[in-house]
């Protein structure tokens, strides 16, 4: 099939990014904000039946829905941790998380947004039984944005803090069967507006949104944190909303395939539906439904206006890391591969912050690679907290072991609770005589090359060969000068 | 409320709540519809409704400017816009019942069960039109006719007093002696088991049934527990249990709802739709929408067809205090000074009040007593029989000072009937003899152990 031409074809596109914050607690309550994998019987179970209420929704939808309700069940699996009377829809909502209000600024401002003076939380009505009251709390914090491509400048409409819906356990007949874990997790939602035109200027807008949320170190990573949706249009075509593009890859094999589909109709002189349509992993689209009128909105009154003061947008500002791979690794002296790698498993704030205190490179392989070694031991990583590792690393002192010591020394600090500086400590330190007596061994055996060449640093790497990390490095630097001396 | 700054400029650009306008602010312009203040926050930001549907707040300083737009809005905000602001549809409000289906009457009085939320304030207020309500509920339709829909007053529970009790009392009675088979009144949850224990006294021989329901979720949210607790209470108001009885949420679920006792009914939680629970008693009966009714206590009055009489009467100066320790009896004093004629004490445990300690409550509570001012006696424990035998400290409260032991009644039991009592008899004996009498379920002979936490 030849290129299609998109500009002529009036192609117009527009994103629409959700990303899962990574906050501890969830948005309107203290329950641990995080999914669960287990079901069993211990588990409370509640019967709701939602329906919706005249004057809120349009003569036509209301009907529509009424009889589309008429009957269904909804059973909600609350968890011990992960769920409490807020989720049970029971009681009130508490004041929105803090964390997760200064994550969505970040974003907001990483976006180039204005941010409103004030955030009024909404409630989206949802009645697919997926929010358990029959609406989805929802706040604008930022709008009127953009990030520049290659292509031209993409315009972000709005960045919106919201709680993420209960996940789909199973369907039987007439009951819908929702988890509460994932209810209530903050997350954040990004439009673009359709200033998209090419399927490369989409997955390039994407990828950028995408760097810059993980750059902010406050988003999930894992598969699924990040859902992207596309809205794709063609002149003489009609708006279809598509849900559910697993890869960056993938998005511009989506585009091209619903461009197509829509010429295919267009040119065949039939009508194209406003649909909304599931991607595939081919990156053809399936049919969900036709695409509703725009969600009803009305104020969350359980939710009093947060004023947006100057000190939410100097910490938003302060904790803004503007920084790409290639700054990354120009600053912190790491390959590029190690930056790109570090940015998109989303520890760059994490490696920023301990790379303060120990050299950067080695932070960096810790983080992309021990840890990664650690856990396939089935060792809980995720003891090993930003503190926790601070210390040990201003602990070391400059110290590097070898590879098989770090690994010893990090097992020890994820899998005990003993201090930090004992453990750093563990690291075995040869005498100085001992030391000096392996730089006498390897001068002397290398001195016609010591003669001509900077001797230093080649008898340095040598012997940082031989102690195996068990000597700090200017240690050795200073034993190595004053034998020099001696010899010259 | 907006600022008066912010009013002056509205007044004075013609700019009217709904209305669309620019906002000029910090050298940005948002477009929207000027919605109104929440009473909470800044005055001086304007709430401002995007044509996305959501609201922002912007800050209106020096140099910002708020102006007509020619624009229009698009239907959908249009919709919302008015839904917020209470404009109603007038054929929301047309509502017509099946003359063949047996006739009740609704007194509706306020509270979260017809309330919707008020966006001047931001908050929950009680502005339904009832009927607009029952128009989400067409199940009622196929279980009742609605031949009389009243409203004497409109408040939040947390501000009714006994004499919306008399004038409660006073229209039921009005209701029952014409053809309906019952009545069912909305409430607000707060103080709703106040108005089931005033009924229960004020209307003494009842012989159909008086449901008293209200909502923990207000109505206008698609998860209210209203709708079921409609549908539940108009069954149980054409049913055979002739009764002052509360109709509430069963459990978490949607699924039933308990009709208990009027005076044997407590809110026990701030927020759960299952608050409300039968206390000392079983539930009269477990009723599902579908019209299925079991009974659970076999003792209650069956319906019959004569007219009855309200007893419509109280005694306002009636005051509840709780002994805790370190509490001070001379409070008692105090009140009596402002001319209180009966106290409800909330004791401790078996019907303790301090004894010993160096705020001794029996000398003042004997002397109230001598004054002709009776003190009754219930627990904090909630659950339980008042005992004034088994320690010398009751002995010496009961027997001694003459306090008079509640038995197994609520507090706010206790206090609406010596309210009632008190205003049918000033002599301390017939007092204490009607205290200690089963007037209207409030008291039982004998507990059954199912009977806690239910």
């Amino acid at each position: 099939m030849e290129d299609l031409d998109y500009k002529k074809l009036g192609m117009k596109c527009g994103l629409e990014i959700h990303v899962q914050l990574s906050t501890k607690n969830k948005l309107f309550c203290s329950c641990l904000s995080r999914l669960v994998k287990e079901d069993n019987d211990r588990l409370l179970r509640i019967q709701r039946r939602l329906r919706t209420v005249a004057g809120e929704l349009g003569e036509i939808d209301t009907a529509a829905i009424h009889e589309s309700e008429k009957g269904k069940t909804f059973e909600y699996v609350s968890y011990p941790e992960e769920s409490c009377l807020v989720e049970l829809d029971e009681e009130i909502i508490h004041d929105v998380s803090p964390a997760a209000l200064s994550a969505a600024l970040q974003i907001a401002r990483l976006l180039n947004c204005e941010i409103p003076d004030e955030i009024h939380f909404m409630r989206k009505l949802v009645i697919d039984g997926s929010n358990i009251s029959g609406f989805q709390r929802t706040a604008i914090v930022g709008m009127n944005g953009f990030i520049d491509t290659d292509f031209g400048r993409v315009r972000i409409a709005n960045v919106s803090l919201e709680e993420d819906s209960a996940q789909i356990v199973s369907r039987l007949g007439n009951k819908d069967v929702y988890g509460l874990d994932r209810l209530g997790m903050p997350l954040v939602e990004i439009g673009t507006e359709a200033d998209i035109h090419s399927p490369e200027q989409a997955r390039q807008a994407a990828e950028k949104i995408g760097g810059l949320l993980k750059l902010t170190g406050k988003v999930h990573s894992h598969l699924g944190a990040i859902r992207q949706d596309l809205n794709v249009s063609i002149s003489g075509g009609a708006r279809s909303e598509i849900k559910g593009v697993q890869s960056l890859s993938l998005i511009p094999k989506v585009i091209e395939e619903e461009v197509k589909r829509q010429l295919a109709l267009v040119l065949a002189g039939k009508n194209v539906h406003k649909d909304v349509r599931r991607a595939l992993p081919d990156g053809s689209t399936e049919f969900l439904r036709p695409l509703p009128g725009a969600a009803r909105l009305y104020p969350e009154t359980d939710h009093v206006p947060v004023a947006v003061t100057e000190e939410m947008l100097t910490e938003a500002k302060k904790t803004m890391k503007k920084a790409t791979a290639e700054e990354l690794s120009e600053r912190c002296k790491i390959s590029l591969e190690l930056a790109r790698q570090i940015i998109n498993e989303n520890k760059a704030v994490l490696f920023e912050s301990l790379s303060e205190n120990y050299d950067p490179s080695i932070v960096a392989n810790i983080l992309t690679s021990y840890l990664k070694e650690m856990k396939s031991e089935k060792i809980a990583v995720e003891k090993l907290t930003e503190e926790r590792l601070k210390e040990f690393f201003s602990a070391l002192n400059g110290r590097q072991p070898a590879k098989e010591t770090m690994l010893r020394m990090l097992r020890e600090l994820a899998m005990t609770a003993l201090p930090a500086e004992k453990i750093a400590s563990s690291i075995e330190t040869l005498p100085d005589s001992d030391i000096r007596k392996i730089v006498e061994k390897i001068i002397k055996s290398n001195k016609d090359a010591i003669e001509k060449y900077n001797a230093a640093n080649i008898i340095m790497g040598l012997v940082m060969k031989e102690v195996k990390g068990k000597a700090q490095g200017n240690k050795v630097m200073k034993i190595i000068q004053e034998e020099i001396k001696k010899t010259s | 409320m907006y600022s008066l700054g912010i009013q002056k400029l509205l007044d004075s650009a013609e700019i009217s709540i709904g209305g669309r306008i620019l906002v000029k602010a910090k050298g940005k312009v948002y477009e929207g519809l000027l919605m109104p203040r929440p009473d909470i926050g800044d005055s001086n930001c304007i709430v401002l409704k995007l044509d996305n549907g959501y609201n922002i707040g912007i800050r209106i300083d020096r140099g910002s400017a708020i102006e007509k737009s020619g624009h229009k809005e698009p239907k959908t905000v249009k919709e919302e816009e008015e839904f917020e602001l209470g404009k109603i549809k007038k054929s929301l409000l047309k509502v017509s019942f099946d003359p063949e289906k047996p006739p009740i009457a609704m007194i509706s009085t306020g509270g979260t069960v017809a309330s919707r939320v008020d966006y001047q304030t931001g908050g929950v207020s009680a502005m339904m039109d009832p009927k607009e309500f029952l128009h989400n509920v067409p199940e009622l339709f196929n279980i009742v006719n609605i031949k009389n829909f009243s409203k004497p007053f409109t408040k939040m529970s947390e501000d009714m007093d006994s004499s919306d009790w008399i004038a409660l009392a006073k229209l039921v009675a009005k209701e029952l002696n014409s053809d309906n088979k019952g009545v069912i009144i909305t409430h607000g949850t707060d103080t709703l088991h106040y108005t089931a224990a005033a009924l229960s006294f004020m209307l003494p021989n009842l012989l159909k049934p008086v449901i008293i329901m209200g909502s923990q979720k207000s109505s206008d949210r698609p998860s209210s527990d209203a709708v079921m607790n409609l549908i539940c209470s108009s069954h149980a108001a054409v049913s055979d249990i002739a009764e002052v009885a509360v109709c509430m949420h069963g459990n978490m679920n949607d699924d039933y709802c308990l009709l208990m006792r009027g005076t044997k009914v407590r809110k026990m939680h701030t927020v759960r739709r299952d608050a409300f629970r039968p206390i000392n008693d079983l539930p009269l009966a477990k009723v599902w929408p579908s019209g299925k009714l079991e009974i659970v206590n076999k003792s209650y009055r069956k319906r019959s067809d004569q007219k009855i009489k309200a007893d419509a009467v109280f005694e306002e100066k009636v005051a509840i205090v709780k002994a805790y320790p370190g509490s001070e009896p001379s409070i008692l004093e105090y009140l009596q000074a402002k001319g209180y004629r009966g106290f409800v004490v909330e004791g401790l445990g078996l019907g303790h009040v301090p004894t010993d300690s160096r705020k001794s409550w029996i000398e003042i509570i004997k002397k109230l007593v001598k004054d002709g001012i009776p003190v009754v006696v219930t627990s904090q424990t909630i659950y339980g029989r008042i005992n004034p035998n088994t320690y010398t400290n009751l002995r010496r409260l009961y027997h001694y000072a003459r306090a008079i032991p509640g038995e197994d009644m609520l507090t706010e039991v206790a206090y609406v009937k010596l309210g009632h009592v008190l205003a049918k008899t000033k002599d301390m004996d017939e007092i204490r003899r009607l205290m200690l009498t089963n007037m209207a379920g409030e008291i039982t002979p004998r507990t059954v152990p199912d009977a806690f936490l239910y």
